[in-house]
Order: structure tokens, then sequence, then C-alpha cells
């Protein structure tokens, strides 16, 4: 008998038992500022943000913030992962943020490659104000029925402090990002 | 193999560390705490999760079967294994298909409870641990000490001399941002160049097929996107009904864990990468044992949030490896009897029964009584610890016997205050680290029958 079989036959000798699911979780955490707490969420995940009015003038803030870097801010499809290993300021869209986290949801619909975001040494995403949502909840409900290839919550820059618990930005991940709201 | 109480005998005799050790996860449960109290609906999200996880195991072969079957029309191959050994010679033989000397592995507990990183090591295969804190455990040769803190035994100055030792840092070097800089450039090599990367797996959602991998580093992704080869091992617990479900977990989880708001990258792969071979290996390793048991049952929701290790007074001062086995801390100890009793009859009893853990569980697991049920199991089996059952029967029969009571009621009262010195000395191990009471000088029979 396979490994498989095996398995769903001592699944299916237990006993019936009937437990509903919940249904979708009701959240009541609202919230009157959703950018002033999605920027409050970014400052204790160790992300940087500014504001602007529209992309192109974010130039000149982001040429003070990474001077001397280059920045590469293609969509065009990279298809070799290993190609962007020398990018040292990659500049990607966002879908939307949540205001509860911090975090944004990034989608291989728009990076240049699924590793582009962790292989760079610096992220910038810009993000569209009118486009953060309260909680995971409504994230979720944002997200039904787009169903990525790939896609991530990506919420502050690389992190560890398994080093006696001591604070690192900067693990495997970028080493800083920074969140242009829009 | 020393038991529970001889290896925190161990860990204790450095008092200064154990101090340090006992504080530094108290602080994380304290950040917990605070993040946990900014969420008016944290109770309720509790019981929701519960509730699903409830919902979850009682369907677990439909929704199995519904995964396994989205996932394979998303492209990934989907594999079986009973047991430990199963899920090993399945990798390996992932591996050998596509060669490649190292492979890299960011964090899994199921792929520890199988000792693959042993297995594959002696197949001459190079497993390279990518999660900081195991890479550090995986030079010293050691295992995680904790499920989201694998080097929490550890201080930055034993962290220096490894690194000295395997990567060349400066000798006496011990500064955290310096020696992680080290690490990254090092760990950076292994991810450019591997062709099979290994991750866990928190959670897989029935509706879609897709599963989530949870970091900080950034690890599971560096490793998962550039590899030509990605297999995620999970054991078969890990199952949830559907995507909108993930919301009231990834809300629960980094702040249960680490007072965090949510972990750094919470990633979602559904589909393998254009030219990418995606591999997924479920493991049951007695999880349906386990889920066949009413009283144990409930175990098999845990989403190893280590919430239960923080908060322990036994694990924050006996340190991980004491539990001997690779989740530590009240979880684990329900879970090793599951794998085998007598090996692990210890770990019930490493523990006071004051129910933090069951207080803290972001999916309610009624920890601490688990820990009793285990501990009568283990009584009626005749498996407990001598002293255990020794003392335990003396207990019984004291109790149960009114007139034998009262005496020995008056005899340590007698030993109490006038020879103190027969319980307060090194052959009582409640003497260890406490002054004795004082002894009343009258029962609290005496007391209420003579009251006016
Ligand atoms: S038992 Fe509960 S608190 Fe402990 S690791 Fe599992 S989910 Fe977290």
């Amino acid at each position: 008998m396979s490994s498989r079989s095996e398995i769903f036959g001592a699944i299916k000798a237990l006993e019936k038992r009937e437990i509903s699911h919940p249904g979708d979780f009701k959240s009541y955490s609202a919230t009157k500022d959703p950018v002033g707490d999605f920027k409050n969420s970014l400052s204790i995940v160790g992300a940087m943000c500014i504001e602007v009015e529209n992309k192109k003038n974010a130039e000149a803030r982001l040429s003070e913030i990474y001077p001397d870097l280059q920045r590469y801010a293609s969509q065009d499809v990279v298809a070799n992962g290993l190609d962007l290993e020398a990018v040292d300021v990659l500049e990607i869209d966002g879908m939307f943020g949540v205001a509860e986290n911090g975090a944004i949801w990034l989608s291989d619909q728009f990076l240049p490659n699924r590793v582009a975001p962790f292989i760079c040494q610096h992220l910038v995403i810009y993000v569209a104000k009118s486009e953060i949502v309260a909680t995971l909840h409504e994230a979720y409900e944002r997200l039904d029925g787009n169903y990525a290839d790939f896609g991530l919550f990506l919420s502050g820059p690389s992190k560890t402090a398994d080093i006696e618990q001591s604070l690192v930005i900067g693990a495997h991940g970028a080493r800083s990002l920074c969140v242009v709201l829009t | 193999m020393l038991n529970h109480a001889e290896a925190s005998e161990k860990f204790i005799a450095d008092a200064e560390r154990t101090t340090w050790h006992d504080e530094t996860l108290w602080f994380v449960r304290s950040k917990r705490d605070k993040v946990s109290k900014l969420l008016p609906e944290w109770e309720a999200l509790r019981e929701q999760a519960s509730s699903i996880k409830d919902h979850t195991l009682a369907n677990l072969g439909q929704y199995l079967e519904e995964f396994e079957a989205k996932a394979q029309k998303n492209g990934i191959i989907v594999h079986w294994a009973k047991d430990a050994q199963e899920h090993n010679e399945i990798v390996h033989s992932i591996i050998s298909k596509h060669g490649g000397k190292a492979l890299v592995k960011s964090k899994s507990m199921l792929t520890e409870e199988c000792h693959l990183n042993e297995f594959l090591t002696k197949k001459g295969v190079e497993v390279v641990d990518t999660d900081l804190g195991e890479r550090i455990v995986q030079f010293r040769n050691e295992v995680p000490s904790h499920i989201v803190l694998p080097a929490i035994h550890l201080k930055k100055e034993d962290v220096g001399e490894t690194f000295h030792e395997f990567l060349g840092t400066p000798k006496g070097n011990k500064d955290p941002q310096f020696l992680t800089e080290a690490a990254r450039q090092h760990l950076r090599g292994y991810f450019l160049g591997a062709n099979v990367a290994i991750t866990g797996v928190n959670f897989a959602v029935a509706e879609t097929g897709e599963f989530v991998v949870c970091t900080n580093e950034g690890n599971a992704d560096m490793g998962a996107h550039l590899a030509k080869v990605h297999i995620a091992c999970m054991g078969i617990e890990k199952m949830i009904p559907k995507r909108k479900d993930l919301g009231v977990f990834l809300r629960l989880l980094a702040r249960s864990a680490t007072g965090q708001l949510i972990t750094t990258y919470s990633s979602h792969f559904a589909k393998p990468r254009e030219g990418q071979e995606m591999h997924i290996v479920l493991v049951d390793n007695g999880r349906t044992r386990q889920l066949a048991r009413d009283e144990f049952r409930n175990s098999l929701k845990c989403i190893r949030c280590a919430a239960c290790f923080n908060t322990c007074p036994v694990y924050r001062r006996s340190g991980g490896h004491s539990y001997h086995q690779p989740v530590a801390g009240p979880i684990g100890s329900i879970l090793a009897p599951n794998f085998d009793k007598s090996a692990n009859v210890d770990l019930p009893f490493a523990s006071t029964l004051c129910g933090s853990c069951s207080n803290v569980c972001p999916v309610k697991i009624n920890i601490h009584e688990q820990l009793w049920f285990w501990r009568q199991d283990l009584m009626k089996e005749g498996l407990a610890p001598i002293g255990k059952s020794l003392s335990m029967k003396g207990m019984a029969f004291v109790f149960s016997n009114p007139t034998i009571f009262r005496m020995a009621g008056y005899m340590g009262r007698l030993v109490m205050r006038f020879a103190p010195f027969i319980v307060n000395n090194s052959f009582n191990p409640w003497f260890k680290q406490r002054e004795m009471p004082d002894a009343p000088k009258e029962s609290f029979q005496s007391w209420y029958k003579n009251r006016k």
C-alpha cells in the first residue's frame, strides 16, 4: 500500500466529527486614518517613508537618500535572477499597503523576477495613498480571486535578532526599504 | 542521554547565563503582550484560529485531497511520506536527480524532527542552514534550542568565537552587526550557487493549493527563487481551508512569536517559476496517531510560534537543549511522548502546570492539561520516572488514610521547627535555589477545632 493511501486510510478510519468552519472573521479594528497608521507601522518595522505628489517628484528625494548608488527601475522580466545580483537600489510598484502592520502586497505580475525584492541591496516601493487597507482581513478581501503565481506581503527591510536578541537590519534580503507614498 | 532534570542542572550551573536567558525570553513574552493588547479583537482572533483548526482537523482528509489536487494543477509535484525515514529518502531522491554538492535550507522544524541534515550528510550532501541562528548552531554541531530563536542559548561572545573559527572573522569581535554582515556575505555565495533549496511551510491553503512561508531574514526566498529545484517540507497538520483564513493566522503568528506586527516576508508560493521544479512533501510521522487521541488531538493545531516557550518558567530556566527533542518547551513535551513514550517520560513532568502556556497560545491549545494527561498515561503504563511514581504512591497512601495524614503533618511540622537541616539539604530537590518556609505551629485541622 502506498504511503498516501496509508495516511488517508488512517484518517478515514477515525470517527466522523462534525465541526463547522466559523466563517470569515468579522474584524472590528477600524481605522480613521489608514495612511497615518500605515506610516506609523512602517516606522515600527524599520522602513523609511517619503510622501510625494507623483512618482516623478520622488527623484530628488531618492537621490538624497541613496547618493552614488545605481538605481534600477525597470519592470521588464529578467529571466535569470542572478542577473539582479549587482542591483544596488531596486524600484518597484506595490499593489496596496496594510495599515496595521506596514505590509505591502507584491506579486510576480509586477516584479522583474521573483528574487528581485530579496537580492537587491536596497529596495524602493511605490504605493498609492488611496491603496491602503486597514487590516490583513481587508487585504485578503482585496486579493479574492487574484491568485498570483507568487506573491508576498513585505513589511520592512530584512532583519534578524539571532545574535543575543540584538536587532540587526539587513540579514539576507534588502538592507533598507524606502516606501514612496504617492 | 540526560533526562530533563539532569540536563537542566548543567544549564543552571552558570547562574549569570541562566538569568540572562530567563530575562531575555521574558522580554520577548512582554513584547507579545504589548502588541496583542493593541488589538481590541485579540481574543476573538485566538478563538477564530482555534475554531478554524478544529474544523480543519475534523476534515483533514478532505482538505488534504483538495490541496493535493490544486497544487498538482498548479504544477507542483506532491509527495507523501508516512514517516521520517521516507521523508528523508524522498528528499534525497529528488536531490540526487539534480546533482549539486550543496543545498540551502531555511528553517523547518519538520526537517529537524526527521533529522534530515544528518541523513543527507551521511549521503554526502552538504546541507547549508541559511537562517542565521540555525547556521550558528550548525557550525557548532548543535541543534536549535528554540523553534523561533535557534541560538538563544548562546551569547555574542560564543557566536564571535564560532565565526572566528569558521568564517575567519577577527578574534574577539562580538559585534552582532558585524557578525551578521559576515554571515550575509558567506551565505550569499551559497544562495547564488545552490541547485536545490529546501524550505519549511507555515500554512498550506487547500482552496488554492498554495503554501505560505514566513521569515524575517529573507533566506527562504533567496534560496527558493534562485534554485532550480524548490522542495517544501510540511507536516500534514499545516493545512488551512481557505485563503482568507490566512488573515487570521498571519495576524497572530508574529505578534505571538516575537511581538512583531508581521514577519518581514510572508511569501505565497502557488506555482513554480518558469523552468523551475517545485516539490512538496507531506509528512505524517505520527500525526494521524495523535489525531486519533481525543485528549491530545488538538496539539496538532500548533502554529509553532513559541509563545509557550517564552512564557514557561521551566523552559526559561532550563534551556531548550535539556528537552533533548527538536521541539522543546511545553508543546514539545506534549508532542514528544507521541513519538516515543519511554524515551520522553521526563518531559511531561518538566512543567509546573501553571497554565501560562495555554493562556498565551494563539490557537488555544490546552497545553498544561495535556501535560497532565500524559503524566496520568505514563503513570498508568508504569513508565513514569521512578522518583515520581514512588512519591505519588506514597502521597496516595497518606492522603487516603486520615490517621497517617495527621501523623505525617505533625511529624513534618516537628522536623521543620526542630531539625530543619533534614529538609534543608541537597538531597531535597525542593531546597535547591529555595529557602524552606517556616512551619506553622499547628495544623489547620487543630486550629479549626480549637478556634472559638
Ligand atoms: S503550542 Fe501554541 S503557543 Fe506553543 S508554539 Fe504552538 S501555537 Fe505557539
